[in-house]
Parts: C-alpha cells; structure tokens; sequence
C-alpha cells in the first residue's frame, strides 16, 4: 500500500524550563507581581516568549523580568525580592538558560493525515 | 498603551467575582481601575463586633508597583474605627501600605491585613498624635511619612 500524505498541520507547545525540581505553588505558576502565567507575558509586552523572559532570584522566587526590574529600580523596593523580602540578587545563568531553552522548545507533534486511495 | 494597573487590577476583580471576597470584606464599587471601595468587619469576639468600616482604596497607573492609597471612609454615616493606628480622618499608620508595601501584596489581601489588625486590637483609643496629624494631614495618605512604632498592634 502506498501512502501519500497531502497535508499535515503540526501542533507545538512551549513551556519555560523551570528545572526539574519546580512545583507550581498554590496561586499556580504566575508572575507574583503582574498575576500572568510565566508562559504568558509581562503588561508592557505583546509578545510572550524570548523577549520577555523569565528572572530567577537567588532566593528562588521567579518573576518575568521586565515586571521585577520595574520593582526593583523603585526606591520603594530597596532591592529586596517582593516574595520574601530578602535582598534581589538575580540568578544569571539561569536567567540565560531559560532563554536558551526556549529555542529548545518542546513539540508536542500531531499529525493529521490524509491518506489516498 | 494600557496602564499596568488595568490588567493586574482586571486580574484582582475577575478573581474576587469569580471567588468571593474573604469572610468579613464585601466588594463595595469598583466601576473603574482608579478607586474601589470595600467594608470590613472583623469575625468573631473583638472590640469591633457589630461594627463595619468602609475602606477606600485609590490607584495609580504603575499599581502594583507603586502601592495603593488606602484609607477608612469618614462621613456621610462611615466612621473610622478607634484604634491605634488610625486617625480619625481615616488615615492608617499600616507599614505594608508604606515602606513594606510588595507587588505581590493586592486589595484582598490588604484587606485581611487590616481585618486582622482590627482582630488583634486591646484597647478602643485614637493614636496619641491623632489631633496633631489631623490638622495637618494631607488629602491622600501616601504622602505621609509614617513611622512604624511596633508590630503587634
């Protein structure tokens, strides 16, 4: 039998890399600062993805960037993380592996064939 | 561009239609993203029980980041409770409204903070500066400067 397929439509989804030992706490996996899930992004962006990226705190706690950097360039916020209101020290490597990661994004590939007689 | 405020403030509201509001706190107004009006009442045995306090909150455009300005309703039948830590004007010496304000903080749960502040109230008096803050307190309580006496009134 010989099958040709004619067309198929692939479905991709994508997810931040937030390591293996990340459990969504109880508001769920969003941004503490602007309530939108990380996958999403920050209120000043259109577009979620690499461009608005995720930060991680040495403390652990993960906001988007652009709404912690906001936070912490206030007086106001005395550089202390909004969680648990130890001093921000933002976690670098993790900061670019995310990024990296979602040029590694995960297919969750169906395909829809057609098959000819 | 739409205010940052919008959308978290959009977020707060869908959630509190959607949830409810605590035991204690109702949903006055909130017809627009820049004043919201709330009641507290404290639950259970309290210097408070019976009474019910109306709270104003107003935001700015950068809200969460910039904290909101809350206050108790005085007049036209609202009074402020008698307490420590609020003036009769309404004005409220809370430190997560001023120097320990946090973005991840929001109106319910600045709500709760205040019921519980309520709560845990020993004795019905004004703040001993209270005449002296009064005459001279400006319109909106953000531009005060407050210092923070203690944690466990």
């Amino acid at each position: 039998m010989k099958v040709t397929v004619k067309q198929w439509h692939p479905v991709a989804q994508w997810r931040w890399d937030m390591g293996d030992d990340h459990t969504p706490d109880e508001e769920g996996d969003v941004c503490g600062i602007c309530r939108v899930p990380y996958e999403g992004c920050c209120p000043a962006c259109k577009m979620p993805g690499d461009d608005c990226p995720l930060m991680w705190g040495q403390c652990t706690h993960v906001f988007h960037m652009h709404c912690v950097l906001k936070w912490t360039n206030t007086a106001a916020s005395k550089g202390l993380c909004p969680m648990d209101r130890r001093p921000w020290s933002a976690v670098p490597c993790l900061l670019s592996s995310s990024v990296a990661f979602a040029e590694h994004r995960s297919f969750l590939v169906t395909a829809d064939r057609k098959v000819a007689r | 561009m739409a205010a940052i405020s919008t959308r978290r403030l959009g977020k707060e509201l869908k959630e509190i239609h959607s949830e409810g509001c605590p035991v204690g706190v109702t949903l006055v107004s909130a017809d627009n993203f820049e004043c919201w009006y709330f009641t507290i009442q404290v639950m259970g045995e309290s210097e408070y029980e019976g009474e019910a306090f109306m709270l104003k909150f107003r935001f700015e455009p950068t809200y969460p980041i910039a904290s909101p300005a809350v206050q108790f309703v005085v007049g036209n039948g609202q009074e402020a409770p008698v307490h420590p830590h609020v003036y009769s004007n309404g004005h409220i010496c809370a430190s997560i409204l001023g120097n320990e304000w946090s973005p991840v903080l929001g109106v319910i749960s600045i709500c709760v903070t205040l019921q519980s502040m309520l709560a845990s109230c020993k004795k019905k008096e004004r703040p001993t500066d209270n005449e002296r803050y009064v005459k001279h307190a400006p319109e909106n309580p953000k531009k005060t400067r407050f210092e923070y006496h203690d944690d466990d009134v």
